[in-house]
């Protein structure tokens, strides 16, 4: 298969507006086209865990240079997945910015303990943003499904523990749903 | 998780700048001199000036910590930086220290990329969570580039 033909059936989920097209394999190493073996999807996942984060009021510090700041202190939660589970330590938070072009960025930082007493130190950096009727319902404290709106973060982590240092070299994707106590966020392992 | 294609980005590195031991590890500069990138809503090439800024962790890790600037061929300019992870048997790193082909399966290299850009018709790569998958060529990195929906 040549390049042109890739790009094009790689675009036409997009013209079609199904966005969760995803193009079938393709085009092999053995033609010889390095472009054209970019084009398979490499890009697989497993799930790593969910994390449940409870959440005290928001520091609401108001318009600063980037855009509007709220401070969000984390008091507890949990988190589970096939190779660890355990609790949210208190005193973290997620240092949130609404920007300029509505989107929120988070940036989260907090201590996981294991079940075997394990310390796991989690940041990531993430985006929320969406319609204004679904992002003013979650001003409200409402619930509001998840898939109403885009809520994707990049978590990583640090440990010592040896049984957990798998965690310190991978990458990983959450997605988030805001709850009027906290947020959930199943995060998956990119493998 | 659910991505889409979102472009394949190809980087030309000259030889690298090895700093040697610093604090954190050993500290390796690539500096990009240009390269290409194209996907279904975006393409054009990159500029010279940038770099990754590499690091090798004493767990064998190796930190990527990218900075180009894209021209897209309707001329916008894109910021993108990237964080990512390369790590892999210690054969296979070795043969890749050689500037040999691998098969970028037999190693672990993903970044996150991020962008940045004023261009409206760009615009939503400032919204968007993006994973990139790379393969180490003797020339330089080809990444292949997702958004997560």
């Amino acid at each position: 298969m040549f390049r042109r033909d890739v790009l094009k059936a790689l675009a036409a989920p997009l013209v079609a507006g199904a966005a969760t097209g995803r193009p079938g394999v393709a085009p092999s190493a053995a033609t010889g086209d390095p472009q054209a073996a970019n084009g398979r999807q490499v890009m697989n996942s497993r799930p790593l865990m969910t994390v449940r984060i409870s959440a005290a009021p928001a520091q609401k510090v108001g318009t600063v240079p980037h855009g509007t700041r709220l401070i969000v202190p984390v008091t507890g939660g949990d988190f589970e997945g096939p190779r660890l589970r355990g609790k949210i330590l208190p005193g973290g938070g997620d240092w949130l910015l609404l920007r300029g072009d509505g989107v929120l960025e988070l940036d989260l930082r907090i201590t996981l303990e294991t079940d075997d007493h394990a310390l796991i130190y989690m940041t990531f950096q993430g985006l929320r943003h969406g319609p204004p009727d679904a992002i003013a319902a979650l001003g409200r404290g409402e619930v509001v499904d998840p898939a109403r709106y885009y809520f994707r973060t990049v978590p990583r982590f640090e440990t010592s523990a040896e049984m957990y240092t798998f965690l310190n070299r991978i990458i990983a994707v959450g997605a988030g749903e805001t709850r009027p106590d906290g947020a959930v966020h199943k995060i998956d392992e990119i493998l | 998780m659910t991505s889409r294609p979102l472009m394949t980005l190809q980087v030309v590195v000259p030889p690298p700048q090895k700093l040697g031991v610093v604090p954190h590890g050993t500290r390796v500069i690539a500096p990009i001199a240009s390269g290409t990138f194209e996907g279904p809503r975006l393409r054009g090439k990159v500029l010279p000036g940038g770099g990754d800024w590499t690091l090798l962790r004493s767990d064998g890790v190796l930190e990527l910590d990218l900075r180009i600037t894209l021209e897209t061929d309707d001329g916008a300019l894109i910021n993108m930086s990237s964080f990512g992870f390369r790590h892999g048997p210690a054969d296979v790193l070795a043969a890749l220290a050689r500037g040999e082909s691998v098969d970028p399966s037999r190693y672990y290299f993903r970044t996150v990329p991020r962008f940045e850009t004023s261009a409206p018709a760009y615009a939503y790569l400032n919204q968007v969570i993006a994973i990139a998958s790379g393969d180490r060529r003797a020339s330089g990195p080809i990444y292949t580039i997702e958004e997560v929906l």
